[in-house]
């Protein structure tokens, strides 16, 4: 641990004049070795080695079985007992979009308005914001902008968090379009029953989507509809339809609407019921983001361990899903990202399947596994060391972080302020 | 429903309207008449029937009851054979006749003093001045309602406030000055401000402390205090302690609460209880309070969409199997109680619901003693009402059947000898066969036969053995009977025939209106139906049963019994000791619910061995900053709040409990939340799942208070409306505590000045006690302990001197995210800081929280724990401490301790909780991996020696629960099937908390979700 430390330390020093600025190309080739590699795809490699050049994977193998040249390389690192990870994803959060949950200067994640596919979040993503770091320096490296509010809430990107703007950060501009389906049941002084306009809010979401598909089927228009023309990505099957859905029977809907609207790619965001529904799902090729792991059962008579299960429920079902963490403080809270895999692995998933579920899966369902999520060879060198189990906050330690290749600072403000009063005290004492 | 209330109206003839005292508008009526009822079966009171006797009346009152009794010579005497005549029953949870409570728009202005001009104290929800009597007036469409139920006599009071003022005794009589029978007969009490605007109280622990300070500002001001003010409002309120004292309450944990407040002050309450009490009967017997219970039991929930179901509470739906056996219940444990119509939405359904609750165990007895006697008795008006005795009103109901009797009727309603008539006997004299002959070419011999069929009265025509209608309609009034005659087929009539008949002596006769003819004449002769034989009476051969468990808590993952303190022999396991010997590879044995032996453990025969190879045994986890298990948690209205009690409205059904029991929590802080810069006082509890909220709280534990400071207390995220109460600057928070604290030092001195003089030749008078400044003296005297909401330096550091300056110390900041830029400060003071393991960015304040808080803080010697302040985060605790390792590198034995043993310290509770030690509690957990690794799963959870958390129990609970959710699910749809009303499901997690105002809820949902963190 010391020896990290002074590693650390170190990193002060060498950039100290440029804090948190984003780096460089990569401009010299860099090999890893002996670390247990987490491909992302479901397999380990325990003793491995992992060569990149100008951004890109150009060797994942079994070091005590291959031949290495190390002059091949520029620079080695030696990472014995060390893990590397391709770096993990943060879907479906407001990360970038807000800094002080309070101020509501710093907010810009809500959008008025019911129907508003057109909103873009991508062009409001702060890559300066003082949260970033924070979270990249647990391992999440890429984080899906994504909007709230009304029924359709806008279309989300997803970015990297190390950036000069937003067109640098940017990995897929307009993913998707977020759909909040509406909710079946309601509360209202007379009780608790099922909501009474759920079918007419439900046929303003049809009439929505089937304009959308006639104006769609157009190339041409003389007059732009900015809604419309948003949506276009979405029934062409070039983008994702994200829904927002919960419980068992919205979830049908949502499946029923898929075939109705013959639309190609849906994800669902939550799912707090998807095992119930998994054989439809799967069949559908929907996939889901699970609701955050660390989060209380809905109601009394649900299962103690409820959220903790739901990942492996849905492994074993075969639907593919990725974690998120979607709720209170979302965006401060992405940094434990991480920690949600690790406890759907105390709750029974496999291991591997826990990583895959932060990084192949989630690329996967976004639509950037060419480049990303996996460490594979001709894939971005996007991925992290830590010294211990990252899935584990007692062993979660970084000490590398590459996007791309390029060498990314491992430390935020708040380790620097970590620093600086650890120097106050060591001077009070002298 | 017209034709029965302009009976009432009607029949008021018997009696006269006169008031002595008023003026005569033409010839005075006089009361001469005595009126006999006979032949009747007299219920004259609960113990005491008389069959075939007769009850004798005069001016409204009874002149004598029983059999042959001389009856006086101008006697009306009226036959009431085969009647039942009971005591007409008493509402004591009425507002008939108050006007009704008029309530002030709502208004996103704080309203921090009173509305109320005058002078009267300083609460507008303190309405102790209220006499119902001076505000009651007749009410006709109120008192029929009563009347057709059975009722007599309310105990009339208005239900707005937290004191009430008094109740009067009113019959439902339109002369107002016959019908009060008694002007302040009571005092009435709840836990609900109702029409008060004024922002304090907002909370039911700030309804407690106002109505507790009430008692004891009258206390002074008896002695003293009236020397110094004249509040009519105090004045009052002395003058209701002479009546007995009645507490409204919605919950069978409030009953509880206002029981323990009558404790304090000398005052057995009679509850006016919520329907749940049988609950827990236990706390209920040993309050020894009586009962006004209601009788609106729940409807059966549509079941037929199981998602719909899945989000009721299991609680709600078994309260629709249980609440009628509630007052069965009470019976069982000889809990006196009585009825209420109170909450019925239809009171006419109060017979058949009472009849209801008589089938789970109530004797005609019971019923009527909790009808009639005990209510008059609980209100000193027995010598008046409640029963059938000489002197007392006349006040009665007439009834077809015996009260229990599924057929019983009520048939009329006397009220001080005024006759009601609710329903009229059905008589039917036109039931027979009738010979008619009338002219139709000729004389015509027709048989009508009249019977009764399900749907009313139905007639048969024969003529000369051909039936020619099978379903003729009929009518009947008093004198006559129409037949609407026509064929059934092959019709010789071109339209329909009205035959009326009106009998004669010697037969009948009548006439047929026709259309094509004209009316004819219509002879006949009549033999009436035989009467059928009276009905058989029921007798209930077996009392119903509910068909769920009696569990505690009484819904999700309850238990029929509390596991027992078993002596346990855990082998083998890695001990996470907390205590020098750190983490060693031992045994470990609890006996009589504490640690006997850690590491070699000689065990007696009977221990039960757990075999815990490869698993890690913790100290229970003590979470130091908790919001669960309450029934609210801010009393924000005014910025100090030190007199209210967190461990007065602890809610030990939260599911929470057992949810963090499964994470390993076993003792809690629950403190107040942050929206003033002085709190309440903080409940410490034991997850003692399945207990009473008294039985929770830990034994002997020390006194804490929460003390908040930064951007909740200066309300910066509240809203634009609140910009009024001071402080709204740091600045001004300091002034506050400084003011505060002065005020108590010299209240402190004013008692010890009065105490010394006590026992010298000139006592002095006592000074006021306030509970605000007894529980600030407290902290003055090192008696009472702050745990600080705190974020930034600067206000840390100045609390802390604001305490060097008076003399005392700060226990404990909480969060304390800028804890480390002052961490030698703290050291200095000895203040421990309870954290955050990683939040931050939620606000302004958090902008410099970090997360190698924690570590900093502990390199530099300050103890240092880690809290939840969450009810999802605190079930996973251990996880928390294991992020000390990672931001900052903490020690893993000593991360550990952030979680147990130094919480402990905080809450001065270490020397029984936080490590492994012999003699310690055995609040332990046993792990199935690292405690602070997130793959840690606690596989029991022990709290004093009781295993409250067994992972491989949960899924029989679980299991256990749905098994009842289906028998509830078929036996709802099969009470609907059978005519029963569904009903709404209310859905509420936290149903219970609406027993205080809506206006809580919403407050307190609000502040909880902005201020507490």
């Amino acid at each position: 641990m010391k020896i990290i430390i002074n590693f650390l330390i170190g990193c002060i020093t060498l950039t100290a004049w440029g804090q948190y600025a984003p780096a460089p190309q990569q401009s010299k080739s860099i090999l890893i070795l002996n670390a247990t590699v987490h491909l992302g795809n479901g397999n380990v490699i325990p003793n491995a080695a992992v060569g990149f050049k100008k951004g890109k994977i150009e060797l994942v193998a079994d070091a005590s079985t291959i031949r290495l040249s190390k002059e091949a390389y520029d620079t080695t690192i030696l990472a014995e007992g060390q893990h590397l990870y391709p770096g993990f994803i943060a879907p479906a959060i407001n990360l970038g979009l807000i800094e002080m949950e309070a101020v509501r200067a710093t907010s810009d994640f809500y959008e008025v308005g019911e129907f508003n596919p057109h909103i873009r979040s991508l062009i409001a993503f702060n890559t300066d914001s003082e949260i970033l770091p924070t979270v990249r320096s647990n391992g999440v490296l890429f984080t899906q902008v994504t909007p709230s509010g009304g029924v359709i809430s806008g279309t989300s990107s997803v970015v990297h968090l190390d950036a000069w703007n937003w067109e640098d950060a940017m990995v897929l501009k307009d993913d998707g379009v977020h759909l909040h389906w509406p909710d079946l049941y309601r509360r209202s002084a007379a009780g608790f029953d099922r909501n009474k306009n759920y079918d007419e809010e439900k046929n303003q979401i049809t009439q929505f989507f089937e304009n959308a598909a006639v104006y769609c089927s157009q190339s041409q228009h003389n007059e732009v509809d900015l809604r419309m023309e948003a949506m276009c990505p979405v029934l062409l099957g070039r983008s994702n339809l994200y829904v927002h859905a919960e419980n068992e029977r919205q979830l049908l809907e949502v499946v029923a609407f898929k075939q109705k609207m013959k639309i190609k790619k849906v994800v669902i965001i939550g799912g707090y019921d998807a095992p119930w529904v998994a054989t439809s799902l799967k069949e559908e090729n929907i996939s889901v983001m699970i609701p955050r792991v660390h989060s209380l059962p809905h109601y009394s008579a649900d299962a103690v361990d409820g959220p903790f299960t739901l990942a492996k429920q849905l492994h074993d079902a075969g639907v593919l899903f990725c974690f998120q963490n979607a709720g209170d403080m979302e965006a401060m809270n992405s940094r434990n990202l991480p920690f949600l895999a690790g406890t759907a692995v105390a709750y029974g998933l496999p291991y591997e399947e826990a990583v895959k579920g932060l990084t192949l899966n989630a690329a996967k369902i976004l639509g950037m596994d060419q480049q990303y999520g996996s460490i594979e060879v001709g894939k971005s060198a996007t991925f992290f060391l830590s010294t211990g189990d990252a899935l584990d906050m007692k062993t979660n330690q970084l000490t590398h972080i590459f996007i791309d290749g390029r060498n990314v600072t491992i430390r935020n403000k708040q380790y620097d302020l970590y620093m600086k009063y650890k120097r106050k005290y060591a001077q009070d004492k002298k | 429903m017209r034709k029965i209330l302009s009976c009432i109206a009607a029949l008021c003839f018997l009696t006269s309207q006169a008031q002595v005292t008023f003026p005569v508008n033409g010839a005075r009526d006089k009361n001469w008449e005595y009126i006999a009822l006979e032949h009747a079966t007299l219920h004259i009171h609960d113990q005491q029937t008389i069959e075939d006797a007769t009850l004798l009346f005069h001016e409204g009152k009874i002149i004598n009851a029983g059999k042959d009794i001389a009856l006086p010579p101008l006697t009306l005497k009226l036959d009431y054979t085969g009647k039942h005549i009971y005591p007409s029953f008493i509402d004591l949870s009425s507002n008939y006749g108050q006007p009704a409570v008029a309530s002030a728009p709502w208004s996103p202005m704080p309203q921090i003093e009173r509305n109320r001009k005058g002078a009267f104290g300083w609460n507008d929800a303190i309405y102790s001045d209220y006499a119902a009597s001076y505000h009651f007036e007749y009410n006709e469409e109120q008192a029929q309602a009563y009347i057709k139920s059975g009722f007599g006599v309310a105990l009339s009071h208005q239900k707005d406030g937290i004191v009430r003022g008094s109740g009067c005794l009113v019959a439902f009589n339109d002369n107002e000055l016959k019908s009060l029978l008694q002007s302040q007969v009571s005092a009435h009490y709840s836990f609900d401000k109702g029409s008060s605007k004024q922002d304090y109280p907002n909370s039911l622990m700030g309804s407690i402390a106002l109505l507790r300070q009430t008692y004891y500002d009258a206390q002074w001001y008896k002695v003293s205090g009236i020397q110094s003010e004249r509040n009519l409002s105090l004045e009052s309120f002395l003058q209701l302690q002479n009546f007995p004292s009645f507490f409204d309450c919605d919950d069978k944990w409030n009953a509880l609460r206002a029981d323990k407040i009558g404790d304090e002050f000398g005052v057995q309450y009679i509850i006016k209880g919520a329907g749940n009490e049988y609950q827990r009967l236990a706390e209920m017997k040993a309050s020894k309070a009586s009962f006004i219970l209601p009788v609106n039991f729940p409807g059966p929930i549509d079941c037929t969409d199981p998602i719909l179901v899945k989000q009721i509470p299991l609680e709600e739906m078994k309260h629709w199997d249980w609440a009628p056996a509630n007052a069965a219940m009470l019976k069982g444990e000889g809990i006196p109680f009585v009825f209420t119509s109170d909450g019925l939405e239809d009171k006419s359904q109060f017979l058949s619901k009472i009849q209801k609750a008589a089938q789970y165990g109530l004797t005609e007895s019971d019923v009527i003693a909790a009808l009639t006697r005990l209510p008059a008795q609980w209100t000193s008006s027995y010598d008046k009402i409640g029963s059938l005795e000489a002197k007392k009103y006349a006040n009665f109901i007439i009834t077809s059947s015996p009260l229990l009797s599924t057929k019983c009727q009520i048939l009329e309603n006397w009220i001080m000898g005024e006759k009601h008539v609710i329903e009229t006997p059905k008589e039917e004299p036109w039931l027979g066969q009738y010979q008619l002959t009338w002219e139709q070419n000729g004389p015509i011999t027709s048989t009508i036969i009249i019977e009764k069929r399900p749907n009313g009265l139905n007639g048969t025509w024969i003529q000369q053995g051909d039936t020619l209608a099978k379903s003729l309609k009929v009518t009947t009034d008093p004198v006559r009977v129409t037949i609407y005659m026509h064929h059934d087929k092959d019709s010789t009539f071109t339209t329909h025939e009205y035959l009326t008949l009106q009998k004669t002596q010697s037969g009948v006769e009548g006439m047929l209106l026709n259309a094509l003819n004209s009316i004819k004449m219509v002879k006949g002769s009549f033999e009436a139906a035989p009467k059928k034989e009276q009905e058989e009476k029921e007798e209930i051969t077996e009392w119903k049963k509910p068909i769920t468990a009696m569990t505690y808590p009484f819904g999700s993952y309850g238990r029929k019994a509390l596991p027992s303190k078993e002596t346990i022999w855990i082998q083998n396991a890695t001990l996470w000791t907390n205590e020098s010997a750190g983490v060693i590879q031992g045994d470990l044995l609890i006996q009589d619910g504490k640690i006997m032996q850690v590491g070699k453990v000689t065990a007696p025969a009977n221990a039960v061995v757990i075999n815990a190879k490869g698993l890690h045994v913790t100290p229970g986890i003590i979470d130091e900053h908790s919001h669960i298990a309450l029934m609210s948690v801010n009393e924000g209205s005014q910025s100090s709040s030190a007199e209210v009690e967190e461990a007065r409205v602890v809610w030990p059904e939260d599911i929470d409990i057992y949810r963090q029991l499964a994470g390993g929590v076993t003792a809690s802080q629950l403190l107040h939340g942050s929206a003033n810069a002085i709190g309440g006082q903080s409940a410490l509890i034991k997850l003692r799942w399945g207990m009473n909220g008294d039985q929770m709280l830990i034994e002997n534990a020390p006194g804490f208070i929460k003390f908040a400071l930064g951007e909740n207390v200066k309300q910066s995220n509240w809203g634009e409306f609140s910009r009024v109460r001071f402080p709204q600057t740091r600045m001004g928070v300091e002034q506050l505590y400084y003011d505060h604290f002065h005020q108590a030092r010299e209240y402190g001195a004013a008692w010890k000045k009065y105490n010394a003089a006590a026992k010298s030749k000139t006592p002095l008078p006592a000074p006021r006690k306030d509970l605000e400044m007894e529980a600030l003296h407290e902290i003055l005297e090192s008696k009472r302990f702050i745990t600080c909401h705190s974020y930034v330096q600067s206000e840390i550091n100045m609390l802390m001197h604001v305490a060097d300056s008076m003399g005392f110390k700060i226990n404990t900041f909480t969060h304390i995210l800028e804890g480390y830029k002052v961490a030698d400060k703290m050291k200095a003071h000895g203040v421990s800081a309870s954290s955050f393991s990683d939040w931050w960015a939620y606000k302004m304040e958090v902008r410099d929280a970090i997360p190698y808080n924690g570590a900093l803080l502990w390199e530099q010697g300050v103890n240092v724990g880690f809290n939840s302040d969450d009810a999802e985060m605190a079930r996973r605790l251990n996880q928390e401490a294991g992020k000390a390792v990672k931001y900052g590198n903490v020690p893993e034995a000593e991360a550990l301790k952030f979680v147990t043993l130094n919480p402990a310290k905080m809450l001065h509770l270490d020397h029984r909780m936080g490590s492994l030690a012999p003699g310690k509690d055995a609040d332990v957990v046993i792990w199935n991996n690292h405690p602070l690794s997130v793959y840690a799963i606690a596989e029991k959870t022990f709290v004093d020696g009781r295993c409250l958390y067994d992972r491989s129990e949960e899924d029989a609970l679980h299991q256990a629960e749905w098994q009842e959710r289906k028998l509830l699910m078929d036996a709802m749809q099969h009470s609907i099937e059978n005519g029963d009303l569904p009903q709404k499901a209310n859905g509420r997690r936290r149903r219970h908390f609406h027993c205080d105002s809506e206006g809580e809820l919403f407050i307190i949902q609000d502040h909880d979700h902005e201020n507490h963190h």
